[in-house]
């Protein structure tokens, strides 16, 4: 059976990423804006094919630079009093036929359908060695920039206004995780697909609410159990011949059934 | 240890409405001030003015006489603000210790990895007094409004600010409760600036040296036997004013 490392390396990274970004959604109620993200990333890939073509550069790379700033714009309106909901609704609406309409337009002028493919599904087997590098830069800004500043994420989502008359400079906040939702989003696209990336963003946490008796506990559960069902969903795709992202968003699936029967 | 609070000619706007409109005030501690009103009558909007929360059209607050306006991280090291209980996210299980503690760990320089041991040591003490230490280490998740509340003041507490702003502190804590909670807040009034709301206010008749019906500024100001009479409440609360004996009480149908 071919095994390579990097498929080893790049699904546990994804779901190291995804782990901890899960419960930052959860506790800021978040749900809805990051479920909005992989339509804006979708929209930063298919974007990227063109102007790799025509301007060099991997289009991976395009789609950071252009899609990571893109959900500021849910930011900016909520500053201007739009309520998140309604401004992330605009958000995905925009997003995802601006995206099919370049979809369209893409494989109709460029030969790219197999690209495009890959960033719907995902699929790490497909990988190289430079997405790894990629997904690892990402990983270990993602990590450096929320790891030290965690418990604050948290609980500034339990209770906002206390935390900023406290001191805490929660705009800042705000933006440094919007900004890393999205690079990660980008980042893994090709690694666990548009379709398992909604799964990743809200499954782990939402297991790990089940189970934890305290915030430090549902960080913990959900990176465990997004790494190890990132890990578990690789090995029995490629023994199972199974698409591997779509095992992976299965086992997550399991283990949160598990965890409903074990709370009972 | 200087305790004032002052505001300019405020006006705060929220939409196209004067919530607060043109308040001097001029409140000086120690002591205890109750602020009273109908729902939205804007005194959860002037608790968050006050502590530079939402910025007011125009208008300075003044706290110790540094100019806040509009920033709460100025404001905040003089003033611990309680939020209304409805602020609070009771869905995300962090334990109660964990919700008390966060007081001070945002008060603290980053990263805050770890929570210092006097921090523990603070809290368990305070958590104590307000008879919260039995669920303490429990999810908030899996706690009832009124536990909350106490937990809630505690974290306010812990900081040991000069000024609180406790907004409807005891709005769902059961009766015998309240007794103890108040009296805590009694005590702390000693030695800080208190300012609190309620629907509840004849129990602390006594306690407050100042009381302020308000309706999108100060209606009235006062010691609480001279301000809580029937014709200055009728005015604001309609016919919800019932007197009993001397005194008044207001009937409240919806404590949030
Ligand atoms: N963001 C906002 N935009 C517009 N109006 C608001 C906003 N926040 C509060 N209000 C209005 O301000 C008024 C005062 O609210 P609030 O300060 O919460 O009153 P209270 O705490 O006395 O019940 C209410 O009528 C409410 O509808
Ligand atoms: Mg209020």
């Amino acid at each position: 059976m071919l095994f390579e490392i990097r498929w080893l390396i790049l699904i546990t990274l994804a779901g190291l990423a995804f782990g901890v970004l899960s419960p930052i959604v959860t506790a800021r109620k978040m749900m809805f804006l990051a479920a909005a993200m992989p339509h804006s990333a979708l929209l930063a890939a298919v974007i990227g094919i063109p102007l790799s073509i025509t301007y060099g550069l991997s289009p991976g790379l395009w789609a950071i630079i252009i899609g990571t700033p893109l959900p500021l714009i849910i930011y900016a309106l909520e500053k201007k009093g739009v309520e998140e909901d309604v401004g992330t609704s605009v958000y995905v609406a925009a997003t995802a036929s601006l995206s099919v309409a370049l979809m369209y337009y893409v494989l109709t002028s460029y030969p790219m359908e197999s690209s495009l493919w890959s960033y719907i599904l995902g699929d790490p087997l497909l990988s190289t060695w430079s997405d790894v590098y990629l997904v690892t830069i990402i990983t270990v800004a993602l990590l450096a920039l929320l790891v030290p500043f965690m418990r604050e994420q948290i609980l500034m989502g339990v209770d906002r206004d206390f935390a900023v008359s406290s001191g805490i400079h929660a705009s800042l906040y705000d933006i440094i995780f919007l900004l890393l939702l999205s690079l990660s989003t980008i980042g893994f696209m090709r690694t666990v697909g548009y379709v398992l990336e909604h799964v990743l963003i809200l499954l782990p946490a939402s297991l790990a609410l089940l189970i934890s008796k305290s915030g430090r506990d549902v960080v913990l559960f959900s990176i465990t159990s997004a790494v190890l069902s990132a890990i578990i969903g690789l090995l029995l795709g490629i023994s199972l011949n199974l698409q591997v992202s779509a095992s992976v968003g299965l086992v997550l699936l399991i283990g949160y059934i598990l965890a409903i029967v074990w709370r009972r | 240890m200087k305790l004032v609070i002052r505001t300019e000619n405020v006006t705060v706007r929220l939409g196209n409405e004067d919530i607060i409109s043109d308040l001097n005030l001029d409140l000086e501690g120690p002591g205890l001030v109750v602020v009273i009103g109908p729902n939205g009558a804007g005194k959860t909007t002037l608790f968050q003015t006050l502590v530079g929360l939402v910025k007011p059209h125009k208008g300075k607050v003044r706290i110790n006489n540094v100019d806040v306006t509009g920033n709460p991280k100025l404001a905040g090291k003089h003033i611990g603000y309680m939020p209304q209980l409805s602020q609070v996210n009771r869905s995300f299980p962090i334990t109660g210790r964990e919700f008390v503690e966060s007081s001070i760990l945002f008060r603290m320089k980053p990263p805050r990895l770890r929570v210092p041991g006097w921090v523990s040591r603070k809290t368990e003490e305070i958590v104590r007094e307000l008879g919260a230490l039995e669920f303490m280490d429990k999810p908030i998740s899996e706690l009832s409004g009124g536990q909350i509340q106490r937990l809630m003041i505690a974290r306010t507490v812990v900081p040991d600010t000069p000024i609180l702003l406790l907004d409807e502190p005891t709005s769902a804590i059961d009766p015998r409760g309240k007794l103890d909670v108040i009296k805590f807040i009694e005590k702390l009034s000693r030695n800080k600036l208190v300012l609190l709301t309620t629907h509840d206010p004849t129990v602390f008749k006594e306690k407050a040296k100042l009381l302020i019906v308000f309706w999108r500024g100060v209606k009235a100001i006062g010691k609480p036997v001279e301000v809580l009479k029937p014709e200055i409440l009728r005015e604001i609360y309609g016919e919800m004013v019932i007197p009993v004996k001397e005194c008044v009480h207001l009937v409240d149908t919806h404590a949030v």
